[in-house]
C-alpha cells in the first residue's frame, strides 16, 4: 500500500505545490462540513440528527488529509504529468458558455456554434464535414429528441429567435 | 422447481419485442462504448442512463445491463485489431490478440473471444440463477444494522483494493459520501449543503456527477502526445477458427470462467484483475505456454472468458445483496434506484417479475452479443477511423444532452462541468475515482440504515456488534481496512490493475 | 475525404437510429387545449418506495388514466424524508399537467408547517385533483408476541416506556402522529423507528423482527393478518374495518383515537383550467372504476372519492387539526 510508493523513489524532493493545494482544499472542505454539520444537529430527541453522518465524513476527510500531508512531508510522491492547459480551458469555457446561453438562444443555435468551434476551429476539419456534423448534432438532434424521443431540448428564450423555430 | 418456473416467466417477459430491442440496442451501444477509446464503461453507462429514463423499469434495466456487458466485449475488438485496449480489462488481450492479427488470424481471435465471452457470461448468469433464491430468502434476516454492515464491507474492500494509497482511497470515499448528502436529508427533511440553491434540494444529480468525473475529465486529460491509433485494415482471412484452435481454447475458457466467476463475486475486484490472473493461469498451466506472446489462442480465450464471466458474476452480489462490486456496477445500481428498484434481497420478494426478466435477458443478451459481434467487426473498426476531433465533439454533444435531460435544466450541465474539473484534479493528485462512485451511490442507503439502526437501539452503537450477522460483517470490514498494518500483502496483479 | 464522410454518415445514422423514425406532427403550445399531446407521457410521482399502498393504488389507477387521457402515464417512485423529496419534485415541476403526483396526508399538509424541515412548498403549491381513499391506522405485533389485546400492549408500554420499537413511514407522517396521539391519551410510549422510504421498508423490517410493533395502515396489514404473520390489535376508526372484521377499534377497547392516512392525487399549482378539468375528470373515472374499487377492497380499503375542490377543503380542515398536535412530533435538539 503506502509502503510501495516508497520503494520506487528513494531520493528526497519537495512536496509538489499542486499536492499541497489539493490537501489544503480537502482540509477546507472538511472543516466547513464539520462546522455546518454541528449546526444541522448531531443528535436529536428522536435519535441521530441530520448532521451526524456528514460530521463523521468531514472528520474522516480532515484526518486523512492530515495523514497524507505527513506522508508527503516524509516522502514526496511524484505527481502525474501535467495537463494540456489549452485543451482544458477550451473545453471548459466553451461548455460553460454553451450552458449559459442555451436557454436564451435555444439548443439548436448554441449547439451549432459549439460544434463548429470544436470541429472547424479546434479540430481544423473541412467546411463541408464540419457543417454537416454540426447541423446533424444541433438541428438534427433537436428534432430527433423532440419528436422521436419526446425529450424536449430547450428552445430560444428570445422571442425573435423562437418565432423562427429555434 | 420454483426457480425454473420464475425463470421461464422471466424469459416470457424478456422475449417481448420491445425488451429484445432494448437488449439489442444495449449490446450495440455497449460495444460502441467499449470500442471507443475516449470513454470508459463507467461514464458510458452513466451517459446513457438519461436515455432510458422514459422506459419502464424492466426495459431500462435490461438495456443498461446489456450496455454493461457489451462494453466488456467491445474493448476486445480494439485490443486484437489495433493493439490498443478499448477498456482496461482487455489490456492483457493485446499481447496475443494483436500478435494473431499480425499473422493474419484476427478473425479467429475475435471469434474465439466472442465465444469465450458468451461461455463465461452464460455460466456466470447460471450462477446468479442458482444463488438468487437461497440468498433472497436470507432477505428478512438483513435488518438495518446488517444492511449497514454489508455496505461497510463493500466499501472497505473497494478502498483496500483501489490504487496504491489507502489514505487517498478513503478521501475519495468520503468525498463521494459528502456529495451524496447534498439535498434534503432523507430522514428528517432538513436541507443540507444546498447553499440556498433550489436546484440542489433534490441533491446533486448522480448522472451529472459520474459523467463529469469519469467522462469529461477523461477528455480534459487528453494529452497532445497521446497519438491516435493507426488503423490498418486487418486481414480477416476467415472468421472461423480451425479445429485445433477450438480444441486448444476449450481448457483456457474453462479456467477463465472459474477465475472470472470467483473474482467477480468479490466486491472491489475489477475485470482487469480477472483477465490478468487468467493470463497468468495460461502461462502456468497451458500446454502451449511457450507460444504465449507469439499469437497463441489461449492468450485470447482465457482472459476474454474471464473478463465476461467476471462482468456477469459481479451482478450476483448486486442482485442478491445490494452491493455493487465495481464502479460500473455502482452506476448500474444508481439506475436501479432511479427506477424505484432497490437491488438486494428484497428485490426478489418485492419485484420478482422484474428481477427474473432481467436475469433472463442476461442470457439473451450474451447470445445477442455473440451474434452481433462477429459479423459486425468491420463496422466497429470503421468507427475507429473517425478522427479524434470529431469523436470528441460528438461525445461532448452527448454529454451535454445527457446532463441536460436529467432534469431539463442547464444547472446539471454546470454540475457536469464542475465535476469534470474535480475529476481532472483527482486524477492529477492520483486519487482513485472508484471509491467515490461507490459511496456516491451507497451514501443515502448507508446513512438511512445507520439512522434506522440507531433508532432501533435508541442511540446505542452496540447494536452493530450485538447482533451476530452484523458483528461478523463489521469485523470483516475492520480487518480489511487494517490488513495493510498487519502486513498482509495483496497479490502483485492488483497493483498493476490499470482501472484503479 | 472518405474518413470524414464516414464520420458524418455515422453521426447521422446514430441520430436517425435514436429517433426511431417517429416524427410526430403538431406541437402547438396553447393553453392546454391540446393536452395531453399524443405520445408525450405523463409522470405520476409517488413519494414513497414501490410496494407500499400509495404505490399500489397509483399503479391501479394508472391504466385507466392512460385510457382516459389517451397517453402514457408513468409511475415514478421518489421516496425519502417521509414523502418530502417527492413532494418537492412535484411542486417544482412545470404546471403543465405532464407531472402529477400521489399525495398523502397528513404528511403533505404537515411537512411545510415544521420550519426544521425547510420544505420548499406550502399547501398552496399543490393543486388537488381528487381524493381516493382513507386508510385507517392500525397497530400490530409479532404473531408470537405475549400481548394478545390492545390493553395488554398499551399497559406494558406505559409501565416501561420506550421498551418497544415501533415503525413509522417517516417523521411526522400519519403513523408518527398516531403514536403521538396514543402517548398523549394513554401514556403508552413506544420508541419510533422512521422508515422514511415508506410502508414497504417498515413492513419488511417488521417481518424480519427488527422492530417489535408495526404501526401501519389497514391496507398494509390485511394480507399479513390473513397469513398469520402479524397480529393486529386495534384499528383507529369509528367502525371496524371490513377487511379485518375480528379486530376491535380503539374506541371499543376504551381509547378514543381515530387516525389514518388519506390519499389522493395532485398537480403543481397553476394548471391551465382546461388541463385541470381533463385531469380531474380522468381521475374521477379511474378512482370510481369498478375494477379499481374492487381491487382497493381486496386491499381492505373503501374508496371515498372527493373532487379536487373538496379535497382541498378537506386538507384545510386537516391542517387546522394537525397544527394543534404538531408539537408532539417535532424533534428537539
Amino acid at each position: 500500500m503506502t509502503t510501495e510508493s516508497v520503494m520506487t523513489e528513494p531520493q528526497r524532493t519537495r512536496v509538489a505545490p499542486t499536492v499541497l493545494a489539493g490537501i489544503g482544499a480537502f482540509v477546507v472542505v472538511g472543516v466547513y462540513v464539520l462546522i455546518s454539520s454541528i449546526d444541522l444537529g448531531l443528535w436529536t430527541s428522536s435519535g441521530p440528527g441530520p448532521g451526524m453522518f456528514p460530521f463523521a465524513m468531514g472528520g474522516l476527510l480532515v484526518a486523512m488529509s492530515a495523514i497524507w500531508l505527513v506522508q508527503e512531508l516524509r516522502q514526496p510522491t511524484e505527481t502525474a504529468s501535467g495537463v494540456d492547459r489549452g485543451l482544458v480551458i477550451a473545453v471548459v469555457v466553451s461548455l460553460a458558455l454553451l450552458a449559459a446561453v442555451m436557454d436564451l438562444i435555444g439548443f439548436q443555435l448554441s449547439m451549432f456554434i459549439f460544434l463548429m468551434y470544436h470541429l472547424k476551429i479546434r479540430g481544423r476539419r473541412g467546411w463541408v464535414s464540419s457543417l454537416i456534423i454540426a447541423l446533424a448534432g444541433s438541428v438534427g438532434a433537436f428534432y430527433a429528441f423532440n419528436y422521436g424521443l419526446n425529450v424536449a431540448l430547450p428552445t430560444a428564450g428570445i422571442t425573435v429567435l423562437n418565432s423562427i423555430g429555434l | 422447481m420454483d426457480t425454473l418456473n420464475e425463470l421461464a416467466n422471466g424469459f416470457a417477459s424478456a422475449l417481448t419485442w420491445q425488451n429484445l430491442i432494448f437488449a439489442f440496442l444495449g449490446c450495440l451501444l455497449g460495444t460502441i462504448i467499449g470500442v471507443l477509446p475516449g470513454i470508459g464503461p463507467v461514464a458510458g453507462v452513466a451517459l446513457l442512463i438519461p436515455l432510458t429514463m422514459n422506459l419502464d423499469a424492466t426495459g431500462a434495466i435490461i438495456m443498461l445491463c446489456a450496455i454493461f456487458y457489451g462494453t466488456a466485449y467491445g474493448g476486445t475488438i480494439t485490443s486484437v485489431l489495433l493493439n490498443t485496449p478499448g477498456e482496461a480489462a482487455s489490456a492483457i488481450t493485446t499481447i496475443d490478440g494483436y500478435a494473431m492479427t499480425k499473422i493474419g488470424k484476427a478473425g479467429a481471435a475475435l471469434t474465439i473471444a466472442a465465444v469465450g465471452s458468451f461461455v463465461g457470461g452464460t455460466i456466470a448468469t447460471l450462477g446468479l440463477v442458482a444463488a438468487a433464491k437461497p440468498l433472497g430468502e436470507l432477505g428478512l434476516l438483513v435488518g438495518p444494522p446488517e444492511f449497514f454492515a454489508l455496505m461497510v464491507v463493500g466499501i472497505s474492500l473497494l478502498v483496500a483494493l483501489a490504487g496504491k494509497s489507502m489514505v487517498k482511497a478513503l478521501i475519495s470515499g468520503a468525498l463521494g459520501l459528502l456529495i451524496s448528502m447534498v439535498g434534503i436529508d432523507p430522514v428528517a427533511g432538513a436541507p443540507r449543503f444546498t447553499f440556498g440553491s433550489d436546484n440542489l434540494l433534490d441533491g446533486v444529480s448522480f448522472v451529472a456527477v459520474i459523467v463529469g468525473v469519469f467522462g469529461l475529465s477523461e477528455i480534459l486529460s487528453y494529452r497532445k502526445d497521446s497519438k491516435a491509433a493507426a488503423v490498418h485494415a486487418p486481414g480477416l482471412r476467415s472468421l472461423l477458427p480451425t479445429g485445433t484452435e477450438w480444441r486448444r481454447s476449450a481448457p483456457s475458457m474453462a479456467r477463465g470462467t472459474g477465475i472470472g466467476f470467483g473474482l467477480g463475486l468479490i466486491p472491489g475486484m475489477t475485470g482487469s484483475v480477472s483477465s490478468l490472473l487468467a493470463y497468468g493461469a495460461e502461462k502456468k498451466f497451458s500446454k502451449h505456454r511457450n507460444e504465449l506472446g507469439k499469437g497463441a489462442i489461449e492468450g485470447v480465450a482465457g482472459p476474454e472468458t474471464a473478463n465476461n464471466a467476471h462482468a456477469n458474476a459481479a451482478l450476483i452480489p448486486l442482485f442478491t445483496l445490494g452491493i455493487p462490486a465495481s464502479p460500473t456496477i455502482a452506476v448500474l445500481m444508481g439506475a436501479f434506484l432511479q427506477q424505484g428498484l432497490t437491488p438486494g434481497p428484497t428485490l426478489f420478494t418485492e419485484h420478482s417479475e422484474i428481477a427474473w426478466a432481467i436475469i433472463a435477458s442476461l442470457f439473451i443478451g450474451n447470445l445477442l452479443l455473440l451474434l452481433l459481434n462477429v459479423p459486425l467487426v468491420g463496422l466497429w473498426t470503421s468507427i475507429l477511423r473517425v478522427p479524434a476531433s470529431i469523436l470528441t465533439a460528438l461525445i461532448l454533444l452527448f454529454m451535454v444532452i445527457g446532463a441536460y435531460t436529467i432534469n431539463f435544466n442547464v444547472f446539471d450541465v454546470f454540475v457536469m462541468i464542475g465535476f469534470g474539473l474535480l475529476g481532472l484534479a483527482l486524477r492529477h493528485l492520483d486519487i482513485p475515482l472508484a471509491p467515490m462512485v461507490l459511496t456516491l451511490v451507497l451514501g443515502p442507503l448507508m446513512e438511512r440504515s445507520l439512522r434506522e439502526s440507531l433508532e432501533i437501539s435508541q442511540g446505542d452503537f452496540g447494536i452493530f456488534v450485538n447482533r451476530p450477522i452484523s458483528m461478523v460483517l463489521i469485523g470483516v470490514g475492520v480487518l480489511i481496512i487494517l490488513s495493510p498494518l498487519l502486513k498482509l500483502r495483496k497479490p502483485k496483479a492488483l497493483n498493476e490493475d490499470p482501472e484503479t | 475525404m472518405t474518413r470524414t464522410r464516414i464520420a458524418a454518415a455515422f453521426a447521422a445514422a446514430a441520430l436517425i437510429g435514436l429517433t426511431g423514425c417517429g416524427a410526430n406532427a403538431g406541437a402547438a403550445n396553447n393553453a392546454g387545449d391540446d393536452f395531453p399531446r399524443k405520445g408525450k407521457s405523463i409522470e405520476l410521482i409517488v413519494s414513497f418506495s414501490s410496494g407500499g399502498a400509495v404505490d399500489t393504488a397509483a399503479r391501479l389507477v394508472q391504466p385507466i388514466l392512460e385510457k382516459e387521457l389517451g397517453t402514457n402515464v408513468e409511475v415514478i417512485n421518489k421516496p425519502g424524508a417521509g414523502g418530502q423529496i417527492g413532494y418537492t419534485q412535484l411542486t417544482s415541476a412545470k404546471a403543465d399537467g405532464y407531472t402529477i403526483g400521489a399525495t398523502g396526508s397528513p404528511s403533505v399538509v404537515v411537512s411545510p408547517l415544521d420550519p426544521a424541515r425547510g420544505a420548499k412548498y406550502t399547501r398552496e403549491s399543490f393543486q388537488p385533483l381528487g381524493r381516493q381513499v382513507i386508510d385507517p391506522t392500525v397497530i400490530a405485533v409479532q404473531p408470537d408476541s405475549p400481548y394478545k389485546t390492545l390493553k395488554d400492549l398499551l399497559d406494558a408500554a406505559k409501565a416501561d416506556p420506550k421498551s418497544m420499537t415501533a415503525s413509522t413511514t417517516g417523521l411526522q407522517t400519519g403513523e408518527h402522529f398516531a403514536m403521538a396521539q396514543l402517548q398523549e391519551t394513554t401514556g403508552a410510549e413506544f420508541a419510533p423507528v422512521h422508515f422514511s422510504e415508506g410502508a414497504a421498508q417498515a413492513t419488511t423490517a417488521f417481518l424480519g423482527k427488527h422492530v417489535d410493533i408495526l404501526v401501519a395502515n389497514v391496507s398494509d396489514v390485511t394480507d399479513l393478518s390473513k397469513q398469520g404473520k402479524a397480529r393486529v390489535l386495534g384499528v383507529m376508526t369509528a367502525e371496524r374495518a371490513p377487511s379485518l372484521p375480528d379486530v376491535p377499534t380503539f374506541k371499543e377497547s376504551g381509547y378514543d383515537i381515530e387516525a389514518g392516512t388519506v390519499r389522493g392525487y395532485s398537480a403543481p399549482a397553476g394548471l391551465p383550467d382546461a388541463v385541470a378539468t381533463k385531469l380531474e375528470a380522468a381521475f374521477q373515472k379511474a378512482i370510481e372504476d369498478p375494477t379499481v374499487v374492487k381491487k382497493m377492497e381486496d386491499l381492505g380499503l373503501q374508496t371515498s372519492y372527493l373532487s379536487g375542490k373538496e379535497y382541498q377543503e378537506f386538507w384545510a380542515s386537516q391542517e387546522e387539526d394537525f397544527k394543534k398536535v404538531l408539537p408532539l412530533v417535532q424533534k428537539t435538539d
